[in-house]
């Protein structure tokens, strides 16, 4: 009798993804390579959103300095618009970007539950 | 003497429970990271509590005194920041399981040789970091008692070696959350008090009008401990100890002496000390284009060095690992922009009624003061003593809890990384691990605090920009590639940092040797980020692309890095599921 490590060989139709990935089959890297692909562009839209906000203030600022003419309370718009409206959009790009993060884990764990 | 006694009863209260939380270290796993069982709140707490350092609590201030709304993109930039290490790294890096950066470089790479660079790597940022902690430490002592220079840096360098060698980290996270908090309170509490007691910002075409800073209603006395070189911005007059009114027209210079009380009458121009600068009308209230400093290219290069740089932190990241899986590090970082944005309205609201209100600032050029020194010029009396009292607790807290987490990464890379190169072999057994880390945390300290005393002349906020400038061109390209692309090798990694390394930190040097020029170009020796992050970026990749050895089991990597846990897909879990069966 065979004394090396048993094998059980399942056709192919009938593995699951939890199996390939396990096994590091071609279409378990394709499974993976997926869920990174799509972590990556959910970051990288995160970015584009933080970069068209922030990204283009200091210039916005630079070319129009007449926001910093308009007086609101006594305080130059320019400042207003610095400090008030941008941490809350970072937390808000932060708290959006976290919650569809673990909803695209989820649905991977989902796949490969299955 | 209310101040000293708030301020030692901060320090009191660190060492507490840095002794309290020894009690539950018990590996080098617990030295080093805690135990992985802290919530996201106290996490986040922790690693705001770690980061506000004395650049966030009394640079900021200082900076926006004399360069106006620009200092305002620095707390921008240092918030911004979190957001870059919750999008590319925090849930990855959490999941990889490494404990520090050189770890990482070391599994990612399969590279002996670049866990000793990013351990290099890591001294120098930290040494660059912890130097102006120490030098706000001097400064702030110096207000509180009138104690030198010296006395605060070694009083604190002595103390934080000593919680970091007796507390390792797992007391240093409760240690951590309670000095966020305190700090919040000793930041929002003085300011929100003081607008209530002037019903809003006072003098307000002061704070944001035509106007150079000028002396209120009663007239300023300025006492200098050296003779100080001074010029009037606008034509002015001052007295020196009864003396006859002494008349200066615009834009002359003069020094006053040391020692006597220099008088400025009510209403006067206040005299600007060489080296510091008072800017009034829209150079003043511009966030871009009204200074030097506020350049476009400027700004920019500013945001980029602290949008990258926060993640190459080695203080900052090695907390993640406390995490205990990546949707809990992405939930940590969520609370940390919050926690930030809460903390970082308050001081641009001291540098702004600085300005109105301590404006003899100006005159002895200690403008870093202005947080410690203005709720009791603002409100004289017992308020604004025990106003004062809290800002200098809170600053003490903001010294103590960055330098303590600076200086477990130093001595965890020195006894962890650098120590085993040196002898050729890993300490064995949990007790002289434990006593290495200690040596470690004792002599990590010695050669900040010999930088600091010489470094009293150098902006805390310049030093700190360093740091940054340094992490991003360097951790920033080695994460962003290492986590998200699989061609990178362990020659273009060491190519990439050694290049952005090489960039940033000749940029500062030569920077340095010219004097910190502040016009045109020139001005980016002081900011290099903008030219030698895409520089480590273009050369990690290139070398990795022309690399013929490439890294063999990447594949296998990506998934430890990017498979979500419970699947029984990675290392870890099944360990886990080892120790269950």
């Amino acid at each position: 009798m065979s004394t090396g490590r048993r094998r059980s060989y399942v056709p192919t139709a009938l593995r699951s993804p939890r199996e390939e990935l396990a096994e590091a089959t071609a279409h378990g890297q394709v499974y993976m390579r997926r869920l990174q692909r799509a972590q990556f562009g959910l970051s990288m839209l995160a970015l584009v959103a933080f970069g068209a906000v922030f990204g283009v203030l200091p210039m916005a600022l630079y070319l129009i300095p007449h926001l910093n003419r308009i007086l609101l309370f006594g305080i130059p718009l320019s400042l207003w618009i610095l400090v008030v409206p941008m941490l809350p959009i970072f937390l808000a790009i932060g708290w959006l970007y976290a919650r569809r993060a673990d909803a695209l884990d989820d649905s991977f764990r989902d796949l490969v539950d299955r | 003497m209310i101040a000293l006694l708030a301020v030692g009863a901060v320090t009191l209260g660190t060492l507490g429970l840095g002794t309290w939380g020894v009690r539950f270290a018990r590996t080098t796993s617990d030295l080093l990271v805690a135990s992985r069982a802290v919530t996201p709140w106290w996490n986040a707490a922790a690693i705001s509590g770690e980061y506000l350092s004395a650049a966030s609590f009394i640079g900021i201030a200082g900076l926006e005194m004399q360069i106006g709304a620009s200092a305002l993109w620095q707390s921008l930039g240092f918030t911004a920041g979190y957001l870059a290490l919750l999008l590319f790294v925090a849930a990855p890096l959490r999941r990889y399981g490494s404990y520090t950066i050189p770890d990482f470089a070391e599994a990612r790479l399969h590279s002996p040789a670049i866990r000793l660079l990013a351990a290099a790597i890591v001294l120098v940022i930290g040494g660059f970091y912890l130097v102006p902690q120490l030098k706000g430490a001097g400064l702030a002592l110096n207000v509180v008692i009138g104690a030198p220079y010296w006395v605060g840096v070694a009083v604190v360098a002595v103390i934080v070696a000593i919680n970091v060698a007796i507390g390792g980290m797992r007391g240093i996270t409760y240690v951590q959350a309670f000095q966020f908090w305190l700090k919040l309170f000793a930041i929002a509490v003085p300011i929100c008090v003081l607008l209530i007691h002037f019903g809003g910002l006072p003098e307000r075409s002061a704070l944001f009008g035509e106007q150079y800073p000028h002396a209120g209603s009663s007239g300023i006395l300025v006492k200098l401990s050296a003779p100080q070189r001074v010029e009037f911005p606008q034509a002015g007059s001052f007295t020196v100890a009864g003396g006859s009114v002494v008349h200066v027209s615009a834009g002359k210079s003069v020094t006053l002496p040391a020692n006597v009380n220099v008088r400025i009458p009510a209403g006067g121009i206040v005299p600007v000390a060489q080296g510091t600068q008072a800017l009034r009308g829209s150079r003043w209230s511009r966030p871009v284009g009204g200074t030097a400093e506020g350049a476009p290219l400027l700004v920019y290069s500013l945001l980029i060095a602290t949008f990258l740089g926060t993640m190459g932190l080695p203080h900052v990241l090695v907390r993640f690992y406390t995490n205990p899986d990546g949707p809990a590090a992405r939930r940590t970082t969520v609370r940390v922009l919050g926690l930030l944005s809460l903390f970082y309205l308050f001081p641009a609201l001291y540098g702004a009624m600085g300005r109105a209100l301590t404006p003899q600032l100006y005159t002895t050029g200690q403008t870093d003061d202005v947080v410690l020194t203005l709720p009791h010029a603002a409100w004289p009396g017992t308020a604004g003593t025990i106003l004062t009292a809290i800002t200098c607790a809170g600053a003490f807290a903001a010294f103590l809890s960055t330098s303590s987490g600076l200086l477990v990464s130093i001595a965890g890379t020195l006894s962890h990384d650098v120590w085993p190169k040196v002898r050729n072999s890993l300490p064995s057994g949990v007790a002289a691990r434990r006593r290495h880390f200690r040596t470690a945390a004792a002599g990590g300290m010695v050669i900040p605090a010999l930088i600091a005393l010489v470094a009293r002349q150098i902006d805390i906020l310049i030093l700190v920009g360093w740091a940054f400038a340094i992490a991003a061109s360097t951790f920033c390209p080695l994460f962003l590639l290492g986590i998200w692309w699989t061609r990178l090798t362990a020659r273009g990694a060491a190519c990439g940092m050694v290049a952005g390394m090489l960039t940033a930190t000749s940029a500062i040097f030569v920077g340095l040797a010219l004097g910190e020029p502040t016009s045109g170009a020139f001005a980016l020796l002081q900011q290099p980020a903008i030219v030698s992050v895409p520089i480590a970026f273009v050369t990690m990749v290139t070398v990795s692309l022309t690399d013929r050895h490439r890294i063999p089991d990447a594949d296998a990597q990506m998934l430890a890095l990017h498979a979500p846990e419970g699947l029984g897909l990675r290392l870890a879990d099944k360990d886990a599921e080892g120790a269950l069966a």
